[in-house]
């Protein structure tokens, strides 16, 4: 397996606004490749979450062949989580993002290397913010699993990442894996994600993205419209959850444009990294 | 590299926190100051790094060239730490920061008037690369940690780069007098300089650094011992192949030379 990563810096923030218009709302009109009003979506999406909650860590592994895993290695590691960070995962439901920060933090190494500082004895905080509360559950249970049910770092909230109750410049970071394409309007997410990041706080996003190589381009459009709905119908019991998976990542904007859209939310030093050729992109800023 | 620090010439070491905290703190939250209306909305991006290691040096005899400091330096200008994680250098970027503030810190001193007029060229070398190590001494015991980060492989172009463009410096400040000794000769013979002197100094604990003086003032001394140190320097130059304009021929010839005659010499590579 073959880990293909361009990096891009995008420092200017060129803005058509008549297409990014045009296209915010079809996004936000958009179930996949079927038109829906603008209220439904919300419900419309919450269904999906609700009936693939339990079987969606298993559906990861198998529809990426376990690579996801990696990716979100690769998230953490941009990351560079510290010792009493306050760190909010969005739509992070069952919590892979949120454990791997945990671990990072916490990892014996690290305790080894800490100097003593009076401002490290601040506590980590991690938020784990899904609005669908089935993938808030497996999250917890997961959490059970690992002892950690009682650990005051790790803070499991219901909430929309629209209209997130969290204060004003009160997290270091924020991160949104696979979730921000599920969002209706994605402006208003970039907006809530600018205003509860302290100054010099990180945005990461990692999200599937577009992939425009020739050949490969054609392999991966077979892959996801012909075996994936198949996989959900046979592991998860649930063909159309899978096709909408599938239709929405096509109509999410591609990396530059999101890039643009990240900019407009206020954020600096957007640049965005391209693995496996573009099927994921992983994009990050930094507020000022 | 935009230098905003302001250093009153009897000051010979470096001190960049207390001179320029209340300077920059002022200036992000309110529009009335000596910056005016520049830095609002928007910081740039390069600016507030630059900030964050200005303030993170402060940290560093205690914490080492570490993205702890880097992070306490964070704190100090009001920036969340996060922002340490999106250096793509991390300590190397703290440590080249360091290197490149010195080096105009040292033109600084230089343009207002460091006194070299009445010195012959060796003695204003001497001086030269005193004052440029003199700023080194807060961070002594944690200089051996900067120079192993430099000698990184990944950070070896960008460390190479900075002392080739100190090396130019001095010679140009020394007046670049005489003769017609090849460029890259005069560039190894003065990086050697400073390079053996720099990594003498941590190990010397004599008052005010006077042996690490006495050094290098030995080392001038040998290469400035013209014949002896142009003929070193030019079958060095030979070695490494670079500009002297000889064959391949010529190459393996002086290569032989320097085996046979080159004893105790001082000459080393930078």
């Amino acid at each position: 397996m073959a880990l293909r990563s361009i990096s891009r810096r995008f420092g200017s923030r060129i803005l058509n606004y008549r297409s990014s218009v045009a296209s915010l709302h079809s996004h936000a009109t958009s179930f996949g490749f079927q038109q829906v009003k603008e209220e439904e979506k919300s419900k419309l999406v919450g269904n999906v979450f609700t009936n693939v909650a339990s079987s969606y860590d298993i559906m990861n592994d198998v529809m990426s062949g376990g690579l996801h895993r990696l990716w979100k290695e690769r998230l953490v590691g941009k990351l560079s989580p510290f010792a009493g960070m306050k760190h909010l995962d969005v739509a992070g439901g069952t919590g892979d993002v949120a454990f791997r920060i945990f671990d990072a933090v916490n990892s014996v190494k690290r305790r080894a290397l800490r100097k003593v500082d009076e401002d490290s004895l601040e506590e980590t905080q991690i938020y784990v913010c899904d609005i669908n509360p089935n993938m808030l559950n497996v999250g917890k249970q997961r959490a059970a699993e690992r002892g950690l049910r009682d650990n005051k770092s790790l803070v499991w909230v219901e909430g929309d990442a629209e209209a997130l109750s969290f204060d004003d410049n009160s997290m270091d970071g924020y991160t949104i894996a696979f979730g921000i394409r599920n969002v209706t309007h994605i402006e208003k997410a970039l907006a809530e994600a600018y205003r509860v990041l302290k100054r010099g706080g990180r945005f990461l996003c990692l999200e599937l993205s577009h992939v425009d190589i020739p050949v490969f381009k054609d392999v991966y459009d077979l892959y996801s419209f012909k075996v994936i709905p198949n996989l959900g119908e046979l592991i998860a019991g649930d063909r159309e959850s899978y096709q909408y998976l599938v239709e929405s990542v096509r109509r999410f904007p591609p990396q530059e444009k999101f890039a643009t859209m990240i900019a407009d939310a206020g954020f600096e030093k957007v640049e965005y990294e391209n693995l496996v050729g573009g099927v994921v992109a992983i994009h990050s800023a930094i507020k000022l | 590299m935009i230098s905003i620090l302001i250093i009153e010439p009897a000051i010979t070491t470096i001190i960049p926190f207390s001179h320029t905290y209340g300077l920059c703190t002022s200036s992000s939250s309110s529009t009335t100051t000596w910056e005016g209306t520049r830095r609002k909305p928007r910081a740039e991006f390069q600016e507030e790094k630059a900030r964050v290691l200005s303030a993170s040096l402060r940290h560093v005899p205690r914490l080492g060239w570490t993205e702890e400091a880097m992070m306490a330096g964070s704190r100090d200008v009001g920036v969340s730490p996060s922002i340490v994680g999106s250096f793509s250098s991390k300590e190397a970027a703290l440590v080249e920061h360091f290197m490149d503030e010195c080096l105009q810190l040292l033109l600084d001193r230089v343009d207002s008037g460091l006194d070299l007029q009445n010195l012959i060229p060796s003695e204003r070398i001497s001086k030269l690369i005193r004052v440029r190590l003199e700023m080194q001494v807060p961070y002594m015991s944690k200089w051996p940690q900067a120079l192993s980060i430099q000698a990184h492989p990944v950070n070896v172009p960008t460390s190479f780069k900075q002392r080739a463009m100190l090396v130019d410096e001095i010679w140009h400040s020394v007046g670049d007098g005489a003769s017609d000794i090849d460029w890259y000769v005069k560039r190894t013979v003065l990086g050697g300089v400073y390079s053996t002197t720099e990594i003498y100094m941590p190990t010397d604990d004599s008052p005010e650094n006077r042996d690490t003086w006495a050094f290098l003032d030995g080392r001038v001394k040998d290469a400035f011992d013209l014949k002896k140190s142009i003929q070193e320097a030019k079958y060095f130059a030979q070695d490494i192949g670079a500009g002297v304009g000889k064959s391949f021929q010529g190459l393996m010839n002086g290569v032989m030379q320097t085996m046979s005659t080159r004893g105790g010499g001082s000459s080393s590579a930078f």
